[in-house]
C-alpha cells in the first residue's frame, strides 16, 4: 500500500513539471529560446518589462491571408511595436508542410507584405507551439513586463477567411493590448482561437 | 440515387442535367468546389403558397477532404449561406446532422467526410402566386480541409413551379433527405434526465438511457468548453452511462449547462441539455 503511494507521488512529481510549464492565462508564461529568421537568439526572458505578443503564423493558410492581404495584421504590428511592444511571428509548421519557410524564404515574405514583427520565430520542430499550446494560426499571447500570460485567444471575433469581416470584427488583440498597457486588467482573456491548424511534424 | 465520389461527379452532373430536363425542375446542378463538389437540392417537386418546404445543402467531398459542423472544434469554419430569396419566402437555420471526429493532432475537429446534406427549413412562402416559377438562391461560403484548407464561395440554386396542391415528394432526392433526416440529432428522452457533475479538471456527463451502452461520445455545441481533443472515457453502467469529459483549458468561468450531441453511431444522436452541479465546496467533500 505505502509503495503504490510513493509510486504515484512520483509519479504526481514527475508529471508537475509539465503542468507548471503549460501556457495559462493568469500565470507565468513559459520561458523559450528560439532563432528567428535573421539567425538571431530570443529568449522571453530577454523581454522581461516589456509587453510581448506571440502570433502563430502560416503564410499558406487561407485564414491568415485574411490578415495579411487586408494589411490587418502588418497595421497591428507596427501600430504595437511603434508603441515599445514586442511583436513575435512564430511559424510552426514542420518540414514539408504547408507554411514551413526557409529563414530566407520568410525574410522574402516580410519584405514582400511590408510586415514589421519584432521577429519571426522559425520553430519547424513545433516545441515552442506545443509549450503554448498552439493550435491555429492565427492563434495569439499576450505577456505582460512580469511574464505573466494576459490573453490567449482569437485575433477578433469573426471566425471566418472573409476580409470583408474585418472592419466589423472586435479586434481581440487590440483590446487586450489597450487595456494592459494603459493598466487595466484584460476584460476577455481567454477567447476560442480560430483558423487553420498549426502544421506540427508527426 | 447512388452515392458519388468526385470521380464520377461529372458524369452525375450530367446525368442529373438529362434527368432535369425531362422531370419537374425541382433538380439542380452540381457545382464544383475544390476537392468536391455542392448543389441546392429540394425534398418537394413543388412549392405551394403558405406552407414550408425542406431544401437542402448537398456536399460530396473527394477522399480525405471535410467540411465542418456548426462547431468546427479546434480549427475551420462551418458553411455559411447568404440567401436571396423572394419576397415572402424565409430560409430558416441550417439542421446540422450529427458530426463525425476529425482527428488531426494535437487537434480534434468536427465535420463531414465524403458526403452530406444539410437540410434547410424554408418558411412563411405566403408571397407567392400559383403558376409562377420560383428561384431559391444562395452564396454559399465553405472552406474544404485537409492537411491544408481551401476557401470557396458557390452560387447555388433552384427553380421550383409554385402550385396550389399540396407538393409530391421527389424521389430523386428522397434517398438523401432520408439519411440526412436518421443523421440529425433527436432530442433526447426526458427519462434520460442528463446531468453533470464539475469534478475539477473534468466533467462527469451521466446520462440514464434505462440499458447499458458500450459507445458514445459527445460533441460539445458551445465553444471551449470541453477539451476536444482529450479522450472521452465512457463508463457503462446497467442504466445507462458516464462520460468523462477533460474541461477545456480556455474555460476561466464556472459552466451552468454543458449543451451538445450525444452519439452512438451514424443514425443515433440525441441532444443533450445538462444542467452543471459545481465542484463542492473543500468542507463539503465526501470521501468515496
Amino acid at each position: 500500500m505505502r509503495r503504490t503511494f510513493a509510486y504515484c507521488m512520483a509519479l504526481f512529481l514527475l508529471a508537475l513539471p509539465a503542468a507548471v510549464l503549460a501556457a495559462r492565462v493568469g500565470v507565468p508564461a513559459p520561458n523559450f529560446t528560439a532563432t528567428d529568421s535573421n539567425g538571431k537568439t530570443h529568449s522571453l526572458a530577454d523581454y522581461k518589462g516589456k509587453f510581448v505578443v506571440l502570433e502563430w503564423h502560416n503564410q499558406g493558410c487561407p485564414f491568415t491571408q485574411k490578415h495579411y492581404q487586408s494589411g490587418n495584421m502588418q497595421r497591428l504590428q507596427k501600430e504595437w511595436v511603434q508603441k515599445g511592444v514586442v511583436w513575435l511571428t512564430v511559424i510552426s509548421s514542420a518540414p514539408g508542410t504547408q507554411g514551413y519557410v526557409t529563414a530566407q524564404e520568410e525574410n522574402d515574405y516580410l519584405r514582400k507584405m511590408h510586415a514589421s514583427p519584432t521577429a519571426a520565430l522559425l520553430d519547424p520542430t513545433g516545441a515552442l507551439g506545443h509549450l503554448y499550446g498552439a493550435k491555429t494560426t492565427p492563434h495569439m499571447f499576450l505577456i505582460n513586463p512580469d511574464g505573466t500570460l494576459i490573453y490567449d485567444g482569437a485575433i477578433d471575433d469573426h471566425p471566418t477567411t472573409d476580409q470583408a469581416d474585418i472592419p466589423i470584427s472586435k479586434d481581440y488583440i487590440s483590446q487586450a493590448l489597450s487595456e494592459a498597457t494603459s493598466g487595466k486588467p484584460v476584460s476577455t482573456p481567454t477567447t476560442r482561437p480560430y483558423g487553420c491548424s498549426v502544421k506540427y511534424a508527426h | 440515387v447512388p452515392t458519388c465520389t468526385l470521380r464520377c461527379a461529372g458524369k452525375s452532373a450530367a446525368l442529373l442535367l438529362l434527368f432535369s430536363a425531362i422531370t419537374a425542375r425541382a433538380l439542380a446542378d452540381e457545382l464544383s468546389i475544390p476537392n468536391g463538389t455542392v448543389d441546392l437540392l429540394s425534398r418537394q417537386e413543388s412549392i405551394q403558397p403558405g406552407y414550408p418546404i425542406t431544401l437542402g445543402l448537398h456536399f460530396q467531398l473527394a477522399k480525405g477532404w471535410h467540411i465542418y459542423w456548426v462547431n468546427p472544434g479546434d480549427s475551420g469554419e462551418p458553411a455559411r449561406l447568404e440567401w436571396r430569396l423572394p419576397a415572402g419566402v424565409r430560409a430558416g437555420a441550417i439542421e446540422w446532422p450529427a458530426p463525425h471526429r476529425l482527428s488531426t493532432p494535437p487537434l480534434v475537429d468536427y465535420g463531414y467526410e465524403v458526403e452530406v446534406l444539410l437540410p434547410i427549413p424554408i418558411e412563411n412562402t405566403s408571397g407567392l402566386k400559383a403558376g409562377e416559377q420560383v428561384t431559391l438562391a444562395a452564396d454559399v461560403k465553405v472552406i474544404v480541409c485537409r492537411e491544408v484548407c481551401i476557401p470557396a464561395t458557390a452560387h447555388v440554386s433552384l427553380s421550383l413551379p409554385v402550385r396550389s396542391q399540396r407538393p409530391t415528394i421527389s424521389s430523386r432526392t428522397a434517398p438523401l433527405f432520408s439519411a440526412a433526416n436518421k443523421a440529425l440529432p433527436k432530442p433526447a428522452p426526458s427519462s434520460w434526465r442528463p446531468s453533470v457533475k464539475d469534478v475539477g479538471s473534468e466533467f462527469d456527463l451521466r446520462v440514464r438511457t434505462g440499458r447499458s451502452v458500450a459507445s458514445a461520445w459527445f460533441a460539445p455545441l458551445q465553444f471551449e468548453q470541453i477539451d476536444n481533443a482529450a479522450p472521452q472515457k465512457i463508463m457503462s453502467t446497467p442504466s445507462g452511462l458516464h462520460l468523462i469529459l477533460r474541461k477545456s483549458d480556455q474555460l476561466s468561468k464556472p459552466v451552468s449547462r454543458l449543451r451538445g450531441v450525444l452519439i452512438f453511431g451514424s443514425e443515433s444522436a440525441y441532444l443533450i441539455d445538462a444542467p452543471v452541479t459545481p465542484l463542492p465546496a473543500e468542507g463539503h467533500h465526501k470521501e468515496h
